[in-house]
């Protein structure tokens, strides 16, 4: 992610330094006066909170100029508070209602062993799972993928193949269904006839063709020559549309990312009327 | 090949200068308070008309997957599907799988209830007007179990009320009684998941909102009538936001958004000229 460290731009690192000191003592300023943490009336613990944000905010765009410091320890601390949060989430929502209270907190002897009945088995191969990390004890594992890979498959498979395959032939062939239905009762070349029947059934061969070029680009067992390079490159120009299409909507959502920064900083950092 | 320290000082120049110019488009419209028009997409105007087709009363389940390094782009979007609902007297039944996303869905919730409370002078009550069922794991297992039996899998919900016996919960068995979905999500698991282990099972009509990352592989599913209507990243849920009249964070993006495409363009078109120009005349300086 970083780029070399080559100093090529002249600067001493005591200039830099300075700007950075004189960036971080207007930040502080602009802070304490926009948002008055220590006032009576001030909500402190929101105030500081919104300070910290928009700082750590400034120090991950700083790579935007350089890699630095202050930018390593925003990074290490994104994926600490992450992780930390996760851990912390997944104990109070998941392990202690789940496991812990019904054996722990339970509030009488039969719902003791009502969860003894329905969670030691689960909770067995839970932990069978964290035997992975055992060279020696490892193989124990194999009984929970065993049963998470069979039954996971044995419920995805025909779900799956309906959503998926089924479903998406049939809205594949639709429009050329609708377009044999309806042929009768719409005037030819009018634009109904044009617009309800033709062009639907049109977009369909485009996407019959697409599918059919885009699978042979991906199919080896033939040599792509002559006719059959034809098609794969028609592949390839169908791939490169929907790349294309991707690529745009990827640009949008890091500049939505962007702005959504951007709004942060503007509206509960400097709090600009909105 | 080997650049010269010149180069490498230049070439870090011109991406400073690129920075700069995008940080000027899209902080500016904000400084002037511009705005500017468009049109909202056709998928976003058929899920706002499914949404506000249903009658007063009606269960929608919101299921809202992602996490705070997606909300600028979802958030939006729930805020504004809240507010429909809570405007049509629908009943959000909310929750997510996403275990890091929680908190931010609780708070988006508890905020948007309190601002229809001032707006309406009504109360807006959690279990009565609304449920936070919250996050339980299982992803796809989950779904299949709430549409065996949603109260069975959720028997408390987020604030440990039980939901057997919740006045916003009547008549909601499992997702057979619900009468909409829709899933905001901003990768796995998320609206996929939804559409093969929920609505194709057990047939309720399901939307989506996404990041615009992902907009495009749901097309397909748009096609075959599998998702009733889609939002697509901040531009989706501005659409939402002019659907409502209630233009928010989203449609003040908008226009820096547009700026920032527009630079993009001129850009990308400005280097390939450059490029091109380069090309050109490193050719006649060979000839020559």
């Amino acid at each position: 992610m970083s780029e070399p460290e080559t100093r090529t731009d002249g600067k001493t690192p005591a200039l830099e330094m300075g700007a950075l000191a004189l960036l971080v003592v207007v930040f502080l300023i602009v802070s304490l006066v926009r948002l008055q943490p220590f006032s009576p009336t001030a909500d402190t613990a929101s105030a500081i909170g919104i300070i910290v944000a928009a700082g750590l905010t400034f120090v991950m765009y700083s790579f935007l100029y350089r890699d630095n410091p202050l930018f390593k320890i925003a990074e290490n601390l994104y994926v600490g508070v992450t992780l930390g949060y996760g851990a912390i989430m997944t104990w109070r929502l998941s392990l202690m209602p789940e496991v812990y209270d019904p054996f722990f907190n339970s509030p009488t002897w039969g719902a003791f062993w009502n969860s003894a009945l329905h969670r030691t088995v689960p909770i067995i191969l839970g932990v069978l799972l964290v035997t992975r990390l055992s060279r020696k004890y490892g193989w124990l594992s194999r009984y929970s993928y065993a049963l998470m890979i069979g039954w996971g498959s044995g419920l995805a498979i025909p779900l799956t193949v309906h959503s998926y395959i089924l479903q998406q032939l049939s809205s594949a062939i639709a429009p050329f269904h609708e377009t044999v239905a309806h042929a009768a009762a719409v005037p030819i070349f009018s634009q109904a006839w044009f617009f309800e029947l033709v062009l639907p059934a049109l977009g369909a061969v485009v996407v019959m063709i697409g599918t059919v070029a885009v699978l042979f680009y991906f199919f080896f067992s033939v040599e792509h020559k002559r006719v059959g390079g034809a098609i794969s490159r028609l592949g390839i120009f169908f791939l490169m549309v929907c790349f294309g299409a991707s690529f745009g909507y990827t640009v949008m959502g890091r500049m939505s990312l962007l702005i959504g920064r951007v709004q942060f900083l503007l509206y509960e950092w400097l709090k600009i009327p909105k | 090949m080997t650049r010269s320290p010149a180069d490498l000082l230049r070439l870090r120049r011109t991406r400073h200068v690129i920075y700069l110019l995008v940080a000027a488009v899209v902080v500016l419209p904000y400084l002037f308070q511009l705005s500017m028009p468009f049109k909202p997409s056709s998928w976003a105007e058929k899920l706002y008309h499914r949404v506000d087709s249903l009658k007063s009363g009606s269960h929608v389940l919101l299921s809202f997957d992602y996490d705070p390094a997606s909300s600028a782009e979802l958030n939006p979007m729930a805020q504004a599907l809240l507010r429909h609902c809570f405007a049509k007297g629908l009943v959000p039944i909310v929750m997510t799988h996403w275990v890091t996303g929680v908190s931010q869905v609780e708070k988006l919730l508890r905020d948007t209830a309190e601002e229809v409370q001032k707006q309406t002078g009504k109360p807006v009550e959690s279990g009565k007007d609304y449920v936070f069922l919250g996050f339980k794991p299982g992803t796809s297992n989950l779904v299949l179990n709430m549409g065996e039996n949603l109260k069975a899998a959720f028997d408390k919900d987020f604030y440990k009320q039980p939901t057997e016996s919740m006045p916003a919960l009547t008549g909601v068995q499992s997702l057979k009684n619900i009468d909409m979905a829709v899933d905001l999500a901003a990768g796995t698991p998320g609206v996929e998941m939804w559409i093969v282990y929920g609505s194709d099972r057990f047939h309720f009509p399901l939307g989506a909102g996404t990041t615009a990352v992902q907009a495009p592989q749901l097309y397909p599913f748009i096609k075959s009538n599998q998702l009733v209507g889609l939002l697509g990243g901040l531009r989706g849920a501005a659409d939402y936001e002019q659907l409502l009249k209630k233009p928010a964070d989203a449609t003040r993006g908008m226009l820096a958004q547009s700026w920032t495409h527009t630079l993009l363009v001129i850009l990308i078109i400005g280097a390939n000229l450059r490029l091109l120009a380069g090309l050109f005349r490193r050719k006649r300086t060979r000839d020559a």
